[in-house]
């Protein structure tokens, strides 16, 4: 009997065994026979980034981008600059207040209804009221549109409150949502019925499972614009992209420089390097310890430290030591006549004249940021820098940031590569103006000159002088050095291109499968 | 003295094989710069190196020394695991003979306390309290002690208990005996094994709870402890695909393996050996 | 009888409200608040919101009003059935928990069936055989199970058999979009990405169970009633089984249903090294992004289910031995 009951349960675990590698076996081939069928299926690594409404997607992560598959917005950002997008053309008037835009007559909505200028003015009133995840709006307390008309039914006018430089692209970013759908809507934050996800972008929400982290999208056949040449996008969970990658269950990755010999020089794998607009960077709280308030110390600082070590060492080579002028190397308007400091630990010496300082760096608890924060209180240590590492978990730093708890604090972030008056959320101290909390940034600093340049750039129109007087602000920022960007990251992809080749970055962004355009056949 | 020799004395073959490695481990723990030979904090080498002369172990993604690295990642078991047990296998006998010798209300609020506390599942709170107090080595030995005191409280308050209803101790109380004479000449010599017992495994469970803690990146990352190690080589991107997993993720693997195993079966053994002669 | 139960459950119901009230206060009291994300894991992005969304945000879900008010109103609404809205992952509590929970359930439910019969099994036979030496290895093996953490056997498993062997997937719970001809196709495929977790968590409670069977049985062997037994010639299955293992199963059943709690700590650590969809990565995700009401709601949902596993063991074990008053 005992004997009968052990056979029975070995053989119910062989059993269970055979079966699952039976049914291994069997998704595989099933997997392989949809891949020879017409349509042409991209596979990416997928997650949980949120129900991708305007107002369902997640704050934290690429949920935005999911979104914009599905809904379009006036203006696009290309591979050089802003191109036209739902607007076909614009004018603004002579004191910048007034914004016409001429909107294209083919637009339809994914339920099959036009777009029209009604469509645009309820979006604009709407997210004055309901405000979304993304929203670049906001001006302080109030908004940044005045006042919207109707001109006809493919034409709409907006009229701001005060002109800025800025003012075209925030209005361009901001998703056009259907009228007809939206206007019975009071809380969109609960809005997530399938008829929420209607946009009028190139592909429509077929599936979304929230707890494996998948989605699917699939090509609108009747798209407006420059046609999809994906058919099919599936975002499905992986537990490691590369082995993902090798095995075809993705068709795109990301590889750690390490790893690159195994995909190079082969004709089946093309690599990409990315643009440097992801970084760390080291603020000073001069609040805290004036003695950061002496440009002599930031200088030496930016001396001691070993800009090539860290890239080499913590980014493993798949990074670009970042610019003192903050603004990295592949940004548009990226000024490489600034004053670099490179590795001078001779002159940081003399510049501290025999002086010894001991400060706290505050890092977060991630593996990069651990390493950077080690090699710093080396390389800080041998100019008589004392530094003492204290490292909290993430939500804890960004707290501490928020609150100016720090002495000197260490993290990264993305976003290098957007428009250049973040140079003035990061280094202006103005009153009033709307001021997101990472960029109070540099706590007790403030100058008159780069003051003035930001206000300046701010409002001038011409994008020729703008630039130059961007050029001319962060030769001043690099030789003020309120606070030290350390390195941007670059990363590298690896990709099929006989499976699919279409993969290009925006001009301020370092992720391709962000990118709409990727997706479509677009010149 | 003459009680340790005979439990020594009486260990089996394997137990004392598993004295042995613990002892060892304790040894390169607490003399942790004496045997590695390089830094464990700082880059001495090429990064991602196999073992070698120089390098024992390899050497990690930063060209820090591994074998340095798993050095002091004992000493922080050590530390962790001794730590908790002193202060939770002392403070946690301390609040059970108290409840047990005065009984009352005082008995009945520790008692309900120390149901809560084993009913709750502590990882969850680890994870909760972690995040709430913050990662260092400090505030996870405490976080640790206050979900562990509840087991040996238990233990002693019932010996207790069932001790205090002996001739002997009754004889001494009608004698007028206070509490720390009784407690010196008939509470401790009883409570000394078990508490043994209790602490021994409350080493072994702490080093596993701090090392799931550091392996879901809550631990403390400044002190490298091999649950921190092996999630940094986890996370490494694509280390399947790299020889490198061979001695970044099996040296710690393998450390805390053995470690933990010896820790068990030492403790059941004693435990064992112990029963026994009560 | 029945008064020991009411106050048996009085006393639960206590403990449920410290366990309620220290849910609600300890999430808040961490450091950071869940709109503040100012910086991301790299080359990953975020939004950063200005003070004012952040106001905004607080306002529309509550957290600006004074701790205490926040606190009566979550009693009042647990009262009725709601356990909140999730902030981060936009969707209410419950739901969230509900689609979870079957994932961590199955691979716990079935990791305790399996090692409970294997190890009350292989204890039985363990203890038949005392002292032999397969016994003797087979004691030794599982002392060492018993105490590996899970984590450590599921890196483990995911190397070689995952990664290296290539016979497992190494991630989720299901594939994705797949369409599924049969029944029979979906239940292999949920069942191969069930495995490795499962297989995983039953290896401790094998080595638990086993430990139980084997100190439970060799108790009952040592009994006069079973020397008398033997003694009249039974045959030893009959001995084995009949007799042995029916007194062995109170402590053994009410060991099943305790070691719940373990088993969920166990699917924390596993879920997160495979990458399954259950409550345990939920947790771990909501207490990165300081999500309250869900790190809440995960919270109160396993040390409820614990608490009636508790009080489920304590009535099964009256039941089934009699003799305990």
């Amino acid at each position: 009997m005992r004997r009968k009951l052990m056979n029975c349960f070995i053989f119910i675990i062989i059993a269970v065994m055979c079966v699952n590698m039976s049914g291994c076996i069997f998704n595989k081939k099933s997997e392989k026979a949809s891949a020879d069928q017409q349509p042409l299926v991209i596979n990416l690594e997928g997650g949980d980034w949120g129900y991708p409404t305007p107002y369902g997607h997640y704050q934290r992560g690429p949920g935005i981008f999911k979104m914009q598959l599905l809904f379009d917005s006036l203006l696009q950002r290309g591979e050089e600059g802003l191109i036209p997008w739902l607007a076909e053309q614009w004018e603004v008037s002579s004191d910048g207040k007034e914004y016409i835009f001429t909107l294209r007559e083919d637009v339809k909505w994914h339920d099959g209804q036009n777009l029209t200028a009604e469509d645009v003015k309820f979006s604009f009133s709407y997210f004055a009221v309901h405000p979304p995840v993304f929203d670049k709006l906001q001006e302080g307390k109030g908004n940044l549109v005045a006042a919207i008309e109707v001109v006809d039914e493919h034409t709409v006018k907006i009229v701001v409150e005060t002109a800025n430089a800025t003012v075209l692209e925030r209005l361009g970013a901001m998703r056009i949502i259907p009228e007809h759908i939206w206007a019975k809507v009071d809380d969109p934050k609960k809005f997530n019925t399938p008829e929420a996800v209607i946009g009028c972008g190139p592909y429509v929400l077929k599936a979304y499972d929230r707890e494996q982290g998948a989605y699917r999208f699939e090509a609108f056949s009747d798209y407006w614009g420059p046609q999809p040449r994906v058919d099919v996008i599936q975002f499905v969970p992986v537990s490691d992209g590369i082995l993902a990658f090798d095995q075809g269950e993705i068709d795109l990755t990301s590889v750690s420089p390490d790893l690159l010999a195994k995909y190079e020089d082969k004709k089946e794998f093309a690599l990409k390097r990315n643009p440097a607009f992801w970084g760390y960077r080291l603020i000073f709280n001069m609040e805290k310890r004036p003695e950061f308030k002496e440009e002599s110390l930031r200088q030496a600082i930016a001396y001691a430290v070993d800009q090539d070590e860290l890239v080499e060492k913590v980014a493993r080579g798949a990074a670009r030591p970042a610019s003192a002028g903050y603004l990295p190397v592949d940004h548009i308007w990226f000024n490489h006549e600034a004053k670099q400091y490179g590795y001078y630990p001779e002159r940081a010496k003399e510049l501290l004249e025999g002086k010894e300082y001991a400060f706290t760096l505050l890092t977060g608890n991630n593996n990069a940021e651990l390493r950077i924060a080690e090699l710093l209180k080396i390389s800080l240590g041998t100019v008589g820098l004392k530094v003492q590492v204290k490292s909290v978990d993430m939500k804890t730093r960004d707290a501490a940031v928020k609150n100016k708890e720090y002495e000197m604090v260490l993290y990264g972030h993305g976003g290098w590569g957007n428009d250049a008056d973040l140079l003035r959320s990061l280094y202006a101290r103005e009153e009033g103006v709307g001021c997101s909390p990472s960029a109070d940034g540099i706590p007790g600093y403030t100058n008159a000159r780069i003051n003035e340049l930001c206000q300046r750039q701010l409002r001038e129109m011409n994008p020729e002088r703008r630039k130059e007087l961007v050029m001319e602000l962060q030769a001043v920022i690099a030789e003020e050095i309120p606070q030290l960007p350390l390195y941007n990251t670059t990363g590298y992809i690896v990709y099929r291109p006989e499976k699919y080749d279409g993969w290009r970055y925006m001009f301020d962004h370092h992720e391709v499968t962000h990118n709409k355009l990727s997706y479509l056949e677009f010149k | 003295m003459d009680k340790r020799r005979q439990v020594v004395g009486k260990l089996k073959f394997t137990s004392r094989l598993a004295l042995v490695i613990l002892l060892v481990v304790i040894l390169f723990g607490l003399g942790a710069d004496l045997f590695a030979f390089h830094s464990p904090q700082l880059p001495s080498g090429p990064a991602l190196e196999g073992p070698s002369r120089v390098h024992w172990l390899g050497t990690d993604d930063l060209g820090i020394d591994l074998w340095a690295q798993i050095c002091q990642g004992a000493r922080i078991s050590i530390l962790v695991g001794f730590g908790v047990a002193v202060l939770a296998g002392i403070g946690g006998g301390l609040i059970g003979m108290l409840a047990g010798y005065y009984g009352g209300c005082i008995d009945r609020l520790v008692m309900r306390t120390i149901d809560l506390m084993l009913v709750l599942p502590d990882l969850l709170l680890m994870i909760v309290l972690g995040a709430f107090f913050g990662p260092s080595i400090s505030n996870i030995i405490i976080v640790l002690s206050l979900l562990s005191w509840a087991a040996p409280a238990r233990i002693v308050r019932s010996r207790l208990i069932s001790l205090k209803q002996e001739q002997r101790v009754t004889a001494a109380y009608s004698y007028g005996a206070g509490f720390w004479h009784l407690t010196r000449y008939h509470f401790l010599p009883e409570l000394l094994p078990l508490l043994m017992v209790s602490n021994i495994k409350l080493v072994g469970k702490t080093i596993v709870a701090e090392a799931s803690l550091s392996f879901l990146g809550l631990g403390d990352p400044t002190a490298k402890s091999w649950g921190i190690i092996l999630n940094h080589a986890i996370n490494f991107s694509g280390i399947y695909f790299t020889p490198y997993w061979r001695w970044w993720v099996l040296s710690p693997l393998v450390a805390l393996t053995v470690l933990i195993a010896a820790i068990a079966v030492l403790s059941r053994d004693i435990e064992k050996i112990i029963n026994t002669k009560i | 009888m029945s008064q020991g139960l009411s106050r048996k459950i009085i006393e639960y119901a206590l403990t449920f409200l410290v366990i309620v009230s220290m849910n609600f206060f300890l999430p808040r009291l961490m450091p950071g608040d869940p709109f503040t994300f100012l910086s991301t894991e790299e080359g990953s992005i975020t939004i950063i919101y200005t003070k004012e969304q952040i106001d905004r945000y607080k306002a529309y879900y509550g957290l600006d009003q004074p701790l205490l008010r926040q606190y009566v109103t979550y009693l009042a609404r647990l009262g009725r059935g709601d356990l909140g809205y999730s902030i981060y992952f936009n969707e209410t509590v419950g739901r969230i928990i509900l689609n979870r929970i079957p994932w961590t359930l199955t691979i716990s439910i079935i990791a305790l069936v399996l090692g409970g019969l294997g190890g009350t099994l292989l204890g039985s036979l363990s203890a038949w055989r005392r002292n032999e030496s397969m016994d003797q290895g087979l004691y030794l093996i599982m002392i060492v199970c018993s105490e590996i953490p899970t984590f450590l056997v599921g890196v483990f498993l995911l190397f070689f058999v995952a990664a290296r062997l290539r016979w497992f997937p190494l991630a989720g719970g299901i594939t994705p979009f797949a369409n599924f001809k049969t029944g029979f196709a979906r239940f292999n495929d949920l069942a191969a990405h069930a495995f490795l977790p499962i297989m995983t968590l039953s290896v401790t409670r094998l080595a638990d169970f086993y430990l139980l069977a084997r100190n439970t049985i060799i108790n009952v062997l040592t009994k006069d009633f079973m020397r008398t037994a033997q003694a009249k010639g039974l045959r030893k299955r009959r001995l084995l089984f009949r007799h042995a293992l029916k007194n062995a199963l109170a402590p053994v059943v009410t060991r099943a249903f305790l070691s719940l709690s373990t088993v969920f700590n166990g699917a924390i650590l596993v879920e997160n090294v495979f990458n399954y969809p259950g409550v345990g990565r939920l947790l771990r995700e909501a207490v990165i992004v300081r999500d309250y009401p869900l790190i809440q709601g995960v919270f109160l949902f396993m040390t409820v289910t614990v608490l009636i596993m508790n009080l489920l063991a304590e009535v099964v074990y009256k039941q089934l031995d009699p003799r305990v008053n």
